[in-house]
């Protein structure tokens, strides 16, 4: 029992990861109409900057913010240099350049910081006791910091203007365009969030495995499979989604088969994307003549 | 047979290079290390050929290949090992391949093309997975051997030459069935289905069946190259098999050109040497690969083969539309026997809204019906009915066509019982020659049914263009393949969706003629259409509807008589509140002067000049397709038109558009927000602008600030739709059909507060369907007649009626009603 307590634990912990990961590709995709695959590896590219201030005496919270700010501007830059010249509606070619940039960047990173693995600081040590459980205090953190940034952006959308007009042109961006918002705006801001909560997502996941140049793609196949739940334009569907990738992986694992924690997952995901393509959250949109 | 021939030659070009490059490699004229590059490209060949040939012919594309080749390579060295025959081999891997496929295939149909490169890359993750883990077949990291593996011709060991020579015979045969598979129906069937998944179904074609059955197809040959990588290598490991090969696979498809069988050579040759490529200009292999990439999808999304190809190719020769070659007269016959078909109480709801509400309605064969009405009539949900494309609409009632059931029958059945329909914007397979078009019908296309098709391409007048692509054609001939297609196959019943629009006169009498003949062959012909002219020319029966069902029915001389049916096009009311009088010296604030728009081949706007006044209600009327909406878009501002000019004197316009589009799923709040804040309103001025349009809002609106847009009726959406171009502040506030689908009480509420905004001196441009509505409410009228001014007056002026009226119809009509045609035209 206690067991299995804690595999939940730790699977809402790395769910909260995933769920903030996709939260950050709906969130883009919904804006832009771009999957954006090189969310990974733009993130990875802000971890080996956070863990270069680390090295020369920063904070680690000061590196976690470093991390952030250098995933945003890499990826309004990529936006800017490669998708935007692609033009609009075109879903495919725009997942593939991301692919290519995610490739670039990756070989980028191995060239300059060595493949060699390294110890990513965990922001907080130890462990806090509940009864007879050894709880550890980063993935109570996790949870917590995926929660107040997920609350964040629900705030964001909900409740202000921005959020509003963001909203607006995921619904219809034909529509926003008759009345007179700016894509490009609403894009940059899609892309800067996006990417923004993909680093934090990063800086919450690299302690628990060190840091090499592929360190987030198993996160994000675990994101790409929660949002595949979920619904690609849903953001609620990304976070549960996440969410519930976790909670079964860590089951998977524990229960199942240590080796193939992601067969188990994908196929979990592929039936239930038989019985309803859409995905739990998603709107089914309609082919016409 | 010079086509069949050219076929023969082509489709043996691939196995005589390979004889050439393997009697090069047999005297040993390549040093080793070429030869097996070389043998490696044969390989990648065959992949890309699979990858690209799925992409370009199903629009399928498949990041998940790395998954079948690896298959292939290690059913190789698990056979080598427990001495399978490369017989066997192959045939477990093309078996096992093509069944996964097939499956990922079906799955897949049901998505669309980003959801399936999403869902083949987690397929090739997993299939990692399984074979880093799976260490008895796979030997995990470490890799496992390829023995020696016997064949019927003798052993073939693992890394020797004998695989390499067997891998370039066997991508020569590959690129031969390639292009035989090129000229082959299957192909057609894919690519339309690819590219008009409904339309498809109207000829019969099932979208997921092709989407299965290529996918498989694809993923056998890639399991068969994977099968000769692994002989090749001699060893095989998973890091042949990353993601990093799904995306340089598609990176090689798209630089040689999707869907292009020499492409897909060039595509191997670029994968096969593309490490030494990156060795020479001295960067990363991912990197060069990325950046190719790229620059493909950036710079040469054709590929290179189509765009060397284009190069080569002369300019394309300017086509002239062919007369009809005449034909013996059919003595005409009086429709006769028992209905073909027959409706009855037949309601279509889509959600709340009711499409079509119990219609009923029969056709005799030898006899033409015509169904008209306005726009949101339910005359296109008549049609998808009829044809089994209402999407997501529940459907009740009965249909009998021939003495079978109608409604229950799937899509693509329906033309086999005998029934054909064309469609609005003609919607032909644009990637398929005009001769493909109509052959991609069957399943096997056999020398009969080529000339049958040339026949009737020959008396339709497209054989000039039968080996042209419909794009490159005007829309006129567009629509007469369109219609060729319908008719390929003598059905008993027509179904024509708009045979006349966007047609100038000749090609409407064209078509016309083309509707009496086949009436006249015996067929029952169903036709929708705005253009009434040529429609009751042609029409025994007219069937009016309204609201989803019908509300008269005569001969086309008498339909126009029904009250009810005239009210349903010009309206009857009389009674609004008319604006106040404006001074008859308002400045100009918008000003259009030889206005043209072409969408295409289509015009849809000429030589308009139209003058906006300060604090005037100008209606512009016109029939569904008249140029309404493209008119409001160029006065708003928002569509820039093809020719002429438009003047703005210091005004801003606001723009209220065609089915109110609103974002549903946002608040009403939030609705009115957003356009503050596209205005570039802010903080307190938002806040104050905000206050100020809601109290505009009826009270039963405002009090719901709160709730999404979605749970408001037709009536109050359309107020909130003019709040929302309220907030930005507009000088000029264009309408666009603001009465369209709302009941007659919401209408006069809607129009009430239209001229109490006129009152306050608003300039409103209202476009409107009923001349009646539009004469009531606005001091000044304009009446479009496809896309042209057609009458021009002042909404007080008795006599601008009966002129207004006319020139609304076309002339001939208001002729045959007894009005007079003031205006020459």
């Amino acid at each position: 029992m206690d067991q299995l307590l804690l595999v939940l634990v730790s699977g809402v912990a790395s769910g909260a990861i995933y769920g903030l990961m996709g939260l950050g590709l709906v969130i883009i995709y919904r804006a832009t109409d771009v999957v954006n695959f090189a969310l990974a590896s733009l993130a990875t590219l802000g971890l080996y900057v956070a863990i270069t201030f680390h090295d020369n005496g920063t904070a680690v919270i000061v590196g976690v913010l470093g991390a952030v700010a250098v995933t945003v501007v890499a990826g309004l830059a990529v936006r800017e240099v490669v998708i935007r010249p692609l033009g609009q509606g075109q879903l495919f070619a725009a997942l593939v350049v991301t692919m290519g940039v995610a490739l670039i960047a990756e070989s980028v990173i191995s060239e300059l910081w060595g493949t060699q693995p390294k110890a990513f600081p965990s922001i907080v040590d130890g462990t806090v006791r509940v009864g007879e459980l050894a709880i550890p205090t980063q993935s109570l953190l996790t949870i917590a910091v995926a929660g107040v940034a997920m609350a964040l952006v629900a705030f964001l959308f909900g409740r202000t203007t921005h959020g509003s007009a963001m909203r607006a042109v995921a619904e219809s961006a034909d529509t926003a365009q008759v009345i007179g918002i700016s894509a490009q705006r609403i894009a940059r801001m899609a892309w800067a969030l996006g990417l923004g909560l993909a680093a934090l997502a990063a800086c919450l996941y690299a302690p628990k495995v060190g840091l090499v140049p592929t360190v987030l793609s198993a996160p994000l196949f675990r994101a790409f499979a929660g949002i595949f739940l979920g619904g690609l334009n849903s953001m609620y569907g990304a976070v549960v989604g996440g969410l519930v990738v976790g909670v079964l992986e860590n089951l998977g694992a524990s229960y199942v088969s240590a080796s193939f924690r992601d067969t188990f997952v994908f196929s979990f995901t592929v039936l239930v994307l038989l019985i309803r393509p859409q995905g739990l959250f998603g709107t089914r949109t309609f082919q016409r003549v | 047979m010079t086509f069949l021939g050219s076929t023969t030659v082509r489709a043996l070009l691939g196995p005589l290079a390979a004889a050439v490059v393997i009697a090069l490699m047999s005297v040993g004229a390549l040093p080793p290390y070429q030869a097996y590059s070389v043998a490696l490209a044969a390989v990648y060949t065959i992949v890309v050929l699979s990858v690209g040939l799925l992409a370009g012919w199903s629009g399928i594309w498949s990041v998940g290949h790395p998954a079948f080749f690896a298959l292939g390579a290690y059913f190789a060295a698990y056979g080598s090992g427990h001495g399978w025959s490369l017989e066997t081999i192959l045939l477990g891997t093309v078996v096992s391949a093509a069944a996964l496929g097939g499956f990922v295939g079906y799955a897949g149909a049901r998505f669309s093309t980003l959801y399936i490169a999403l869902l083949t890359l987690a397929f090739s993750l997993v299939s990692l997975e399984v074979i880093h883990r799976w260490t008895a077949v796979t030997g995990g990291d470490q890799g496992v051997p390829v023995a020696e593996v016997p064949t019927l011709a003798g052993p073939v060991p693992g890394g020797g030459t004998e695989a390499q020579l067997l891998s370039v015979a066997a991508a020569g045969i590959c690129l031969a069935i390639a292009v035989v598979a090129k000229g082959s129906a299957l192909r057609m069937r894919l690519v339309a289905a690819k590219s008009h998944p409904l339309v498809a179904q109207s000829v019969g074609i099932a979208p997921e069946a092709q989407s299965a059955l290529s996918f498989a197809v694809s993923a056998a040959f890639t399991g068969v190259g994977g099968v000769l990588l692994g002989l090749m290598t001699g060893f095989v490991s998973p890091d042949l098999f990353s993601l990093n090969l799904g995306v340089s696979l598609i990176a090689s498809c798209v630089l040689g050109g999707v869907g292009s069988v020499l492409g897909a050579v060039v595509g191997g040759v670029y994968l096969a040497w593309s490490p030494t490529l990156a060795g020479a200009v001295g960067l990363p292999q991912p990197v060069v690969q990325g950046l190719v990439l790229i620059a493909a999808l950036l710079f040469l999304p054709g590929g290179v083969v189509p765009f060397l190809g284009k190069l080569v190719r002369k300019r394309p020769r300017k086509t002239r539309p062919v007369a009809l070659l005449p034909e013996p007269e059919i003595v005409r016959r009086t429709p006769e026997g028992p209905p073909l078909l027959t409706l009855n109480d037949v309601s279509v709801r889509f959600g709340g809204l009711k499409a079509l509400e119990e219609a009923s309605l029969s056709v005799r064969r030898g006899e033409v019906l015509a169904v008209i009405g306005p726009n949101g009539a339910g005359k296109t949900t008549l049609l998808n009915v009829l044809s089994g494309l209402s999407g997501g609409g529940k459907i009740e009632g009965a249909a009998q066509f021939d003495g079978g059931q109608l409604l229950t029958a799937r899509a693509t059945a329906r033309r086999r019982f005998g029934m054909g329909r064309t469609f609005q914007h003609a919607e032909t397979f644009d990637e398929l020659t005009v001769v493909e078009n109509l052959l991609c019908a069957h399943r096997r296309i056999t020398s009969r049914r080529r000339t049958a098709v040339l026949d009737l391409l020959n008396r339709v007048g497209l054989a000039d263009v039968a080996d042209r692509n419909p794009a490159d054609l005007p829309f006129g001939l567009q629509k007469r393949l369109d219609l060729a297609r319908a008719v390929a196959e003598d059905p008993k019943l027509l179904v024509l969706d708009e045979p006349f629009g966007g047609l100038d006169a000749d090609e409407r009498a064209i078509a016309a003629k083309q509707i009496e003949r086949l009436r006249d062959g015996g067929a029952a012909v169903l036709i929708i259409d705005h253009v009434l002219d040529d429609l009751f020319a042609v029409a025994d029966r007219v069937v009016a509807f309204d609201f989803g069902k019908p509300i008269g029915e005569g001969p086309p001389g008498e339909v126009l008589q029904d009250s009810a049916v005239l009210a349903s096009y010009l309206g009857t009311s009389t009674s609004r509140v008319r604006p106040a009088d404006r001074p008859d010296d308002a400045p100009v604030v918008v000003r259009l002067a030889g206005i043209e728009h072409h969408y295409g081949g289509i015009t849809a706007l000429r030589g308009i000049d139209l003058d906006v006044h300060r604090g005037a209600v100008l209606g512009v009327v016109g029939a569904n397709g008249a140029g309404k909406s493209t008119l409001g878009r160029v006065l708003h501002g928002s569509l820039r038109p093809s020719g002429g000019s438009r003047e703005v004197l210091d005004v801003r316009a606001g723009l209220v558009p065609e089915g109110r589009a609103l974002f549903k799923t946002l608040s009403l709040k939030e609705n009115l927000e957003v356009a503050a804040y596209a205005a570039g309103l802010k903080g307190a001025r938002l806040r104050a602008r905000l206050d100020e349009t809601a109290g505009w809002l009826p009270p039963r609106v405002r009090d719901r600030l709160g709730v999404q847009a979605a749970g408001l009726s037709g009536g109050e959406q359309q107020m909130l739709a003019i709040a929302r171009a309220l907030m930005a502040e507009p000088d000029v506030l264009i309408v666009d059909e603001p009465a369209l689908g709302l009941a007659p009480a919401l209408v006069d509420e809607v129009y009430t507060r239209l001229a109490e905004l006129a009152d306050g001196g608003m300039t409103v441009v209202l476009l409107e369907q009923l001349l009646s509505r539009a004469l009531a409410s606005c001091h000044e009228v304009v009446v479009l007649h496809e896309g042209v001014v057609a009458a021009k007056g002042a909404a007080t002026d008795p006599a601008f009626t009966a002129r207004a009226e006319s020139a609304y119809f076309g002339g001939e009509h208001a002729v045959a009603l007894g009005m007079t045609a003031l205006e020459p035209r």
